[in-house]
């Protein structure tokens, strides 16, 4: 049994190891991948570019444009002369805000009168409005709050009381990742993606080429058993996919700071059970279909809804329900799960039991079903 | 010339669609796969944060204190999963996601408050989940804000507004994040079954040796290429066009733009993406290789760096370089303007023109690349 498992170990990482170009897309593409699309994961809305239309232009109007514009989260990137030019800008999506100052605005305030302006937003970018138009309330919200403490401070002083400012202040404190990187948060999702892809690809495709060459008829006539083909199929590809899985964390937190305050060993066996899971999807893609074009594309059908329901890109909260209860089905989620917890929270096994055990659970009933089709097919 | 050329793709194209019709499980899987993939990408990808699982450590117990957790679920933006006494057992709360922020308003919060003070509470949140907690944050101030000015309004009573913000949101009035990323979704399923679909088509053939036959006809090298891309642009015009009409119909994507525009910009697309497809085939003749290329070329930088979640801008400028060589990239870009904004071909005139240019760079290269030995 053994000799006959290391003999498939060592044919398997022959025949794929023998293409050079292979070696480098299995160890140096992962890695440059990272690096690429580590840069490119930024969901931070700040300083959104900004069109002033001050139709007033008074010392009030521009003091208003200022104070729009001095904070992080709106970059006055131009002025225009009327709300007809901002319009126009906005809805040729060239700029994402334009804030427009009626005439008589200056006028209006120094007679202590409601003034209103006007924010025209393009919606296509929905965070970045739902975040800009945020900001534009909370000024306007703070602006109402610092007049009305002014009042509070006139009546006490003429009163000659002791002002009473009650005041809710909620403070809030990130933990883990108090700057709010999001490198920190997307590189475990993106490492999670390369692993899968990686290890899903070539373990699909390991059986269906014996298939198209036929030589995987000369493999069963020989006495190697079922479950031997199976690991010796698969093992080789998760040796490679731990090796990834050490560059890219590697990487990860050399060149992006990602911190490392769990347990190495812990991350390990979590990404032996990943890769148990990977690999025995692949295995099922490559029994069930007949040539690699099928493999490939089955596959990458898994792959695709694997990521996006992992909560990779945006969280599982936001799936509708009866979406929410497929995302435990990916493995993605929950090998994501356990990276950032290990990584960041320094979280222990117990602490991520559930997903432990997930992630056993969908190795285990992959390889069992392709054992048995696989099975099925020699008999 | 030219006539020759027609009639020799044309018999590469027919050959290729009996390829095809031989294996109509995979025929079946593209045609059924767009349409299972915008299912659950248009309803699993959303930015429309709800139901933060928070956690309220309540140790004032006073009606103020209610009143605070009540600003907080009001929305439905947080909802309460466990009330704890002591805040340091919040973060095994966290680290078992069982909860992704907590309040804690400490003893005395309400009494602060009454007697015409500062009355601090503390929103703890978790920073491994940058999305909620980014949301949670600005979600926190606006709260304070919001309670603040209700106490302040509470004694001077209730006044206009002296400063009034209108906003006039375009294309998206009520900022569903669908609209925003169905567009992009699209071009993510676009790109993946296009170059699925020619990746591999001439390394089979090279693998299985057929392309020995084909050589030893007088046929092209741009022949080839042609006939093989011509079956496969019409199936992908039946996937572009269910994909399109599928999106805009189940997930309420606005058609403000000319259709036809639409359909150009989505022909010129597909062909630039079908041309990588099979210049991927050509240059590494492996099924194995091949499928490794097209995956790690497709998917990966279609979903980072199209511009279908993570804005372009935001990037550093050496990535905006990397961008700006994705064919996605400008097909979001118009798809959006088409749809939402409903522009025509004064805007999208640039995306057009790079679509354009990527097929015929990728056409002469694939061509050059083609090369008519087997060894």
């Amino acid at each position: 049994m053994l000799t006959a498992l290391r003999a498939v170990i060592v044919k398997e990482l022959r025949q794929t190891l023998r293409d050079k170009r292979m070696v480098a897309l299995l160890t140096i593409a992962p890695v440059l991948q990272l690096l690429l699309l580590g840069f490119a994961v930024n969901l931070d809305v700040e300083r959104v570019p900004t069109v002033i239309a001050d139709e007033d232009r008074t010392p009030e109007s521009r003091r208003l444009a200022d104070g729009l514009t001095a904070g992080d989260a709106f970059t006055r990137t131009g002025t225009v002369a009327d709300g007809k030019a901002a319009t126009r800008l906005v809805s040729r999506g060239e700029v994402p805000i334009a804030v427009v100052i009626p005439k008589g605005f200056g006028r209006r305030q120094r007679l202590g009168k409601p003034v209103a302006i006007q924010v025209l937003v393009d919606g296509g970018d929905s965070n970045r409005a739902i975040v800009a138009q945020n900001a534009i309330a909370a000024f306007a919200m703070s602006q109402a709050a610092a007049e009305a403490e002014t009042q509070i401070l006139q009546i006490a002083a003429t009163r000659g009381q002791a002002p009473a400012i009650p005041r809710v202040n909620v403070e809030p404190r990130v933990l883990y990742n108090p700057t709010l990187n999001s490198k920190i948060y997307f590189v475990p999702g993106v490492a999670a993606t390369l692993l899968l892809i990686v290890t899903l690809i070539t373990s699909s495709g390991g059986l269906t080429r014996e298939k198209e060459m036929g030589t995987l008829e000369q493999v069963l006539v020989s006495p190697i058993r079922p479950e031997t083909l199976i690991i010796g199929k698969t093992l080789p590809y998760g040796l490679i996919g731990l090796v990834d899985m050490g560059l890219v964390i590697g990487m990860g937190a050399w060149v992006f700071g990602v911190p490392i305050r769990g347990s190495l060993w812990l991350l390990f066996f979590a990404g032996c059970l990943y890769m148990l899971t990977t690999l025995g999807v692949g295995l099922l893609a490559s029994t069930i279909a007949k040539t690699q074009q099928q493999a490939f594309i089955a596959a990458m059908f898994f792959i695709m809804p694997a990521v996006l329901l992992s909560g990779f890109v945006t969280p599982v909260e936001n799936m509708p329900a009866w979406l929410r209860p497929l995302s435990g089905f990916t493995p993605v989620r929950h090998f994501v799960e356990i990276l950032r917890a290990v990584l960041l929270k320094d979280a222990s096994a117990s602490e991520l039991s559930a997903q432990l055990v997930a992630l056993a659970g969908l190795g285990i009933a992959t390889y069992s079903t392709s054992a048995y089709l696989l099975r099925r097919r020699l008999t | 010339m030219l006539k020759r050329l027609i009639v020799r793709a044309l018999a590469i194209a027919h050959k290729e669609v009996m390829h095809i019709q031989r294996d109509p499980q995979t025929l079946g899987f593209a045609l059924v796969m767009p349409i299972v993939l915008l299912l659950i990408f248009g309803y699993a990808v959303s930015f429309d944060v709800e139901r933060i699982p928070l956690v309220v450590v309540d140790q004032d117990r006073t009606p103020a204190a209610r009143v605070l957790v009540d600003k907080f679920t009001a929305s439905g933006t947080f909802r309460v999963v466990a009330q704890r006494q002591d805040p340091a057992e919040v973060e095994t709360l966290f680290r078992s996601y069982s909860a992704k922020a907590a309040l804690v308003i400490p003893k005395g919060f309400g009494r602060s408050l009454g007697r015409g003070t500062q009355a601090d509470a503390q929103l703890l949140l978790d920073g491994a989940d940058n999305t909620t907690a980014s949301i949670a944050l600005g979600y926190a101030s606006a709260v304070s804000l919001a309670a603040s000015r209700d106490e302040l309004l509470a004694i001077v009573g209730e006044v206009e507004p002296s400063l009034a913000a209108r906003t006039r949101v375009f294309f998206n009035p009520t900022l569903q994040s669908s609209i925003f990323l169905v567009p992009g979704l699209m071009a993510v399923i676009l790109v993946m079954i296009a170059v699925m679909a020619t990746a591999m088509t001439i390394a089979r053939e090279y693998e299985q040796g057929s392309m020995e036959q084909l050589f030893a006809t007088p046929v092209g090298r741009l022949e080839v290429i042609l006939g093989k891309l011509l079956p496969y642009f019409f199936l992908g015009l039946v996937q572009v066009l269910m994909v399109l009409a599928l999106g805009v119909t189940l997930f309420d994507v606005p058609v403000n733009g000319s259709l036809w525009w639409l359909f150009a910009v989505s022909c010129v697309f597909l062909l630039a993406m079908l041309m990588q497809g099979l210049l991927i085939s050509v240059v590494t003749r492996s099924q194995m290789v091949a499928s490794m290329v097209a995956a790690m070329s497709t998917f990966m930088p279609a979903l980072l760096l199209s511009g279908f979640v993570f804005p372009v801008e935001n990037m550093p400028w050496p990535l905006q370089v990397v961008a700006a060589a994705m064919p996605a990239r400008y097909f979001v870009r118009s798809l959006r303007a088409v749809l939402l904004r409903g522009n025509g071909l004064e805007v999208i005139w640039p995306d057009l023109l790079a679509l354009t240019g990527f097929f015929l760079v990728l056409l002469v290269v694939a061509t050059k690349r083609f090369k008519r030995s087997v060894a």
